[in-house]
């Protein structure tokens, strides 16, 4: 089963902290985004695999934009 | 009331331990930064005579004398770095802080007996007027450690006369008798002049069997030259003179013990009337704790190191306040107030100690989708919106009411600005706060985790908020400037390029201009900046941050000035509904 990872704001994608077929777990960072000067940090809803990373650095996102794909 | 106190409500989670590996870098750079701080404060510990030069006199320095009067462990210093007058040779020459003396909370201040004798030096008043200004906050005991040997004659026009010299300090000592708060000295060494009156303004003497009080010096050989100028002649005249005459200092034992008894006691040894003092402790006001606890002390659940891991020191970083609320409060525990408004601040009650506390921070973050209601752009974390401002003026005017003290937590980039945001009166909810504050007469403290800008800064229960705000701290991360270097360069320096680029003229001596101001900026508001100019009354460790809670609500809940009892208390009320 596999679970979007949303990004929380519209700003650019700031570093992807992991790779595809990473093992990650709950509360994991995976990116980090910038937005209004700050940097957020994305963090994994679940534990799993990393399938997809649908952005790279510098990628403007929208709120909602899928970033990762985690099985 | 046991039911809103005991058992409330968990803040923040355990640290993972992959979240503690991805920050150790953090961890050694707030650590480096300590270190930094440590050995510029060490630095000044260690100013003047050596120990060794000072005891071979028969005497103990104040760090001594300090480590006898004070219970271990509780000394929480202040003002270590503070030099507003920029001096080059030592800093205010006064050491204070808040400490416990036999188990009674007190602001401690003694002078710097390793340098001049502990003399007055210009910038020194500002730095007691802090601290008589936090015994009255606080409404606790003052305890001198006297040994001043009055001006430093080369420099005295810089703090001798005027409104806010050194002589106010005896109007304060009066002021704080009046209030009801004692202030105790012991009293060493030579104290003539302004001295004098340091050693005379408190409210209890204890006098060393070697030390004086006096009007004026032992008696110079008389200071006026005839000629009205001194040259080489003259020189000598007074040398044959001094050389001759031995005067033995006024005002000692023998006067203000035998005579005038304005010595209450005296002691052979430096020792015994430190632990005089620390006896006498106990005859001066003071509750029980048990009197105004709402629960048993407790630890917080999680360990203060984490700290070190859950505050960024890049400052663009976001990161979770309630998880570094949650390492510095009784049990990590809490009863939040408005969670579902204002998301942008944290309101709350917390305890200390077992003593109930307000507690207002900054959240850090994007804000929900919609937030704020008024406007079409998003909402972000360190900055005030109209819901958080609102929030604020309730939650400080029900702990007003309630008599609770109040620990205000900043990371703050300003209020949001633009007609937008003027509409929604934030300009006027942003006063109305600074009034709700000086309507409470409650004491207030603040931590500037990391930025303090711009008018949040003085709203948040800054150090402008000088009645209520007892003292500020900093971290190695704090920042402290009316807005980021950056945008001050902007604002000064756009419409001098449009000029420039009209006129035909190179943008790079603007840019340079505005490269300067940035760094300007950059160096001024440094956490050493800070402390040293008053900006911040300490820089603290991240370790040390729950003492210094610790005594503050400890001190407050000593002797407070009025008593809400806790089956009156409304705000637990309100949060609850």
């Amino acid at each position: 089963m596999s679970e979007e990872i949303r990004s929380p704001l519209a700003g650019k994608v700031w570093t992807v902290t992991v790779k595809e077929g990473d093992t990650v777990e709950e509360d994991d960072e995976i990116m980090v985004l910038e937005a209004m000067k700050m940097e957020t940090p994305v963090y994994s809803s679940v534990d799993g695999t990393v399938k997809e990373i649908k952005v790279k650095k510098g990628d403007a996102v929208e709120e909602d934009d899928v970033l990762v794909v985690i099985e | 009331m046991h039911k809103y106190f005991k058992n409330m409500d968990v803040l923040g989670k355990p640290l993972k331990d992959k979240v503690k590996q991805r920050t150790q870098e953090n961890v050694q750079e707030v650590q480096q930064a300590e270190q930094e701080v440590d050995a510029a404060k060490e630095k000044i510990k260690e100013f003047g005579l050596p120990t060794e030069k000072i005891n071979s006199r028969g005497q103990l320095t104040i760090w001594q004398r300090l480590e006898i009067l004070i219970d271990e462990g509780t000394w929480h210093p202040l003002h270590v770095l503070y030099n507003p007058a920029d001096n080059d040779d030592c800093t205010t020459n006064i050491v204070d802080g808040l400490a416990k003396i036999n188990g009674r909370w007190a602001v401690v201040v003694g002078f710097d007996n390793k340098y001049l004798a502990g003399a007055w030096v210009p910038g020194q008043a500002e730095n007691v007027f802090r601290v008589t200004n936090l015994a009255k906050r606080l409404n606790v005991p003052l305890i001198w450690v006297v040994n001043c040997s009055g001006v430093k004659l080369p420099e005295q026009e810089k703090f001798y006369g005027g409104r806010r010299g050194s002589g106010t300090t005896f109007y304060r000592h009066a002021e704080l008798e009046q209030m009801g708060i004692p202030v105790l000295a012991g009293i060493y060494g030579t104290n003539p002049a302004g001295g004098g009156y340091q050693g005379v303004s408190p409210t209890i003497l204890f006098a060393h069997k070697d030390c004086n009080i006096a009007v004026g010096g032992a008696g110079i050989v008389s200071g006026m030259s005839p000629k009205g100028y001194f040259d080489v002649e003259s020189a000598q005249e007074l040398i044959d003179v001094a050389k001759q005459y031995r005067a033995t200092p006024p005002g000692g034992v023998d006067v203000h013990y035998d005579e005038t008894g304005f010595f209450r006691y005296v002691f052979e040894k430096e020792e015994d009337l430190l632990q005089a003092m620390r006896d006498y402790m106990i005859k001066l006001p003071a509750y029980d704790p048990e009197f105004f606890r709402v629960d048993d002390p407790k630890d917080p659940k999680y360990p203060t190191e984490d700290l070190y891991h859950l505050l960024p020191v890049n400052p663009k970083r976001t990161y979770d306040f309630e998880q570094i609320l949650a390492r510095l409060v009784d049990g990590s525990e809490h009863q939040e107030f408005r969670p579902d408004y204002g998301p942008e601040i944290y309101t709350g009650l917390v305890k200390v100690d077992g003593m109930l506390c307000g507690c207002i921070g900054n959240r850090q973050g994007i804000m929900p989708k919609g937030y704020p209601e008024y406007a079409d752009y998003p909402g972000i974390g360190g900055k005030l919106y109209r819901q958080g401002l609102i929030k604020m003026n309730e939650f400080v005017t029900l702990c007003g009411r309630d008599r609770l003290p109040i620990i205000w937590f900043q990371d703050t980039s300003g209020i949001d600005v633009g007609n937008i945001a003027e509409k929604a009166e934030l300009l006027g909810l942003g006063q109305s706060l600074i009034y709700s504050i000086q309507q409470t007469d409650v004491p207030m403290m603040l931590v500037t985790l990391r930025k303090g800008s711009a008018a949040a800064h003085y709203i948040m229960g800054g150090p402008t908020a000088n009645r209520h705000n007892a003292f500020t701290l900093g971290t190695v991360a704090t920042e402290i400037y009316v807005m980021h270097g950056e945008t001050a360069a902007v604002a000064t320096y756009t419409r001098r390029l449009i000029k420039d680029q009209d006129a035909g003229k190179s943008l790079e001596p603007t840019v340079e201009k505005m490269n300067e101001l940035v760094k300007k900026y950059h160096d001024t508001s440094r956490p050493i900046f800070c402390a040293k100019t008053g900006l911040i009354d300490e820089v603290s460790a991240l370790k040390d941050l729950r003492g210094y809670l610790q005594a503050f609500a400890g001190a407050v809940y000593q002797n407070p000035k009025s008593i809400c009892p806790q089956h009156h208390l409304i705000t637990p009320r309100v949060a609850k509904g």
